[in-house]
């Protein structure tokens, strides 16, 4: 099987390859590996939460969240645009070859010893209009397993309709032969057409809406609704209101100040008089400072913000500020920013 | 979603970096001056953090370059570092922006034209939902592109990855913004 997959030497092959249904040790990799829900649309990228994935994307650091590695993906590292993003591939592909398990055996292929193996009537499932995307460069190599697994589960889905009823297996015949030429064998929906323009349409499409639910992750508070329009409100609510807080938070930083200088040395040892009472328990970091009680105004705060953040394993101030206060709410955040404070500076110290 | 420590880290440290700068040059700034060289350098240090691989990130780099005096300048040198970054900064403007200038000024004719072939073909049609729909998104993503910097240049799919990176972005300078602030006014209480 490796042999076969590094036979083509195409982005093509590529999609076979991480299509295909023959590594059987991957699958095996795939049963003991932990997967969140199958039917999760964008699985294969929410593992992660969504930041590490946007990292993932933009820097090189993809080596440490690679879970298991794949062997056979190693191959192809040298012909991925994007080195940085093999892990992501991996694991989309692992995602991938997972989800379409249940079938066995119906991986397209134009290599010929794939066909013998692949009943007429079950055929390509595989990826349509991917080879004329992935011919354009793309910025982001993880989009064509992404969109890969997307649009092979619904075709899965309507497939099984199509089976039974076998109404559109001689237009999809048709359609198959005419486009054997070029690469894509194309698995048509249901009242769809299967032209180069609606498909790429519907490639694009499905590429925005992989995209909007990475951002619906994010933005906090966008998971209930439904919608673009008012997903798409959310978002920019919540990008106004981080911008307003920046133009805020540097007026705040302006008044404080007579002349900017904010020398970290004399805020590290201003505080250490007076240090909150750090609530996070099993914090990791080393404690330069002793641990002293807070004075009392700051208490009821402490009361109202901290009971739950008690429970977290790491930073609390995590689970709790992930509201994003506005500026009004911006005095319960004294605590934990301060808090925060402490650590951050901790965090410079170790590494000045 | 917390914005990973690392580029926190690295957001303060260029920031004090450039902050350093007005420090030593000027003695007394108004409040607002300072509130703008504040923002000035928060701003080109969380886009130098991601080194010109987004188009915000160079979008907010080519505000501070072509800005008022040249103080900018050498604020946008100083944050950025080494010589081959400010290479690398000096194509992405001056290359970058008159090609997205250019390829701007192109999509908009387009646009305009064929929006007035749609509205003389569709004008009888009865409006239905997913039209509406459609409208509707595309206001929504049209005010998007004005808040994000650089969005008139990006395509639909873009300028979602880009907000993707934006909101992080600024995540994590809103919490080192804030935790600086609420540091240095505990440290300046008497």
């Amino acid at each position: 099987m490796a042999t076969r997959s590094n036979g083509t030497a195409s982005d093509r092959g590529e999609v076979e390859v991480l299509e295909s249904l023959q590594f059987t040790d991957e699958i095996q990799h795939l049963m003991s590996a932990p997967t969140t829900d199958n039917a999760g649309f964008f699985t294969a990228l929410l593992e992660l939460p969504a930041p590490q994935a946007v990292q993932l994307l933009h820097s090189p650091e993809s080596a440490k969240l690679i879970a298991a590695p794949v062997p056979n993906v190693e191959d192809f590292k040298g012909s991925f645009h994007f080195p940085s993003n093999s892990g992501l591939i991996e694991r989309a592909a692992r995602f991938s070859v997972f989800a379409g398990e249940g079938n066995n055996n119906t991986k397209k292929s134009n290599s010929p010893e794939t066909t013998s193996n692949i009943s007429s009537a079950n055929l390509e499932k595989a990826v349509k209009s991917e080879p004329a995307e992935s011919e354009s460069s793309q910025p982001l190599v993880s989009d064509p397993t992404v969109e890969k697994r997307s649009i092979k589960r619904k075709d899965r889905e309507k497939k099984v309709k199509e089976s039974k009823k076998k109404s559109k297996t001689a237009a999809n015949e048709s359609s198959e032969d005419a486009e054997k030429l070029p690469y894509v064998h194309v698995r048509a929906r249901r009242g769809q057409a299967t032209d180069s323009h609606s498909l790429a349409e519907r490639a694009r499409r499905e590429k925005i809406n992989a995209r909007m639910k990475l951002l619906q992750e994010l933005v906090p508070g966008c998971n209930k609704i439904s919608g673009t329009a008012l997903v798409l409100d959310e978002i920019i609510n919540h990008v106004q209101s981080l911008q307003h807080q920046v133009e805020f938070l540097s007026m705040r930083l302006a008044a404080v100040n007579p002349r900017i200088d904010f020398n970290l040395d004399s805020i590290f040892t201003a505080e250490s008089g007076s240090i909150i009472d750090c609530n996070f328990p099993s914090m990791v970091m080393p404690m330069m400072w002793p641990e002293v009680q807070v004075n009392g105004n700051r208490q009821q705060y402490q009361q109202q913000w901290h009971f739950d953040a008690l429970q977290q394993p790491v930073w609390g101030r995590e689970e709790v500020c992930n509201n994003y206060i506005t500026p009004e709410n911006s005095l319960l955040s004294y605590d934990s920013s301060t808090n925060s404070v402490t650590l951050h500076s901790n965090q410079l110290k170790m590494e000045l | 979603m917390r914005p990973p420590s690392s580029l926190r880290q690295e957001f303060l440290k260029k920031w004090m970096m450039g902050l350093q700068r007005y420090s030593t040059s000027k003695k007394n700034m108004s409040i607002l001056e300072r509130k703008k060289a504040i923002k000035l350098s928060a701003d080109v240090a969380i886009a130098s953090a991601r080194n010109g691989t987004t188009c915000w990130s160079r979008a907010l780099i080519a505000n501070g370059y072509s800005k008022d005096g040249g103080d900018d300048k050498h604020l946008v040198e100083q944050i950025l570092g080494p010589e081959s970054e400010r290479l690398i900064m000096k194509k992405v403007l001056t290359g970058g922006a008159s090609v997205c200038n250019k390829r701007m000024r192109s999509k908009k004719i387009l646009k305009r034209s064929c929006g007035i072939q749609r509205t003389r073909k569709f004008a009888p049609q009865v409006a239905l939902a997913s039209s509406i729909a459609k409208r509707l998104v595309r206001k929504r993503t049209q005010i998007l592109r004005s808040l994000i910097p650089g969005g008139e240049f990006m395509n639909d799919v873009t300028l979602i990855e880009e907000t993707l990176d934006y909101i992080i972005s600024l995540r994590a300078q809103v919490d080192v913004m804030r935790s600086l602030a609420s540091a240095s006014e505990l440290a300046s209480e008497p």
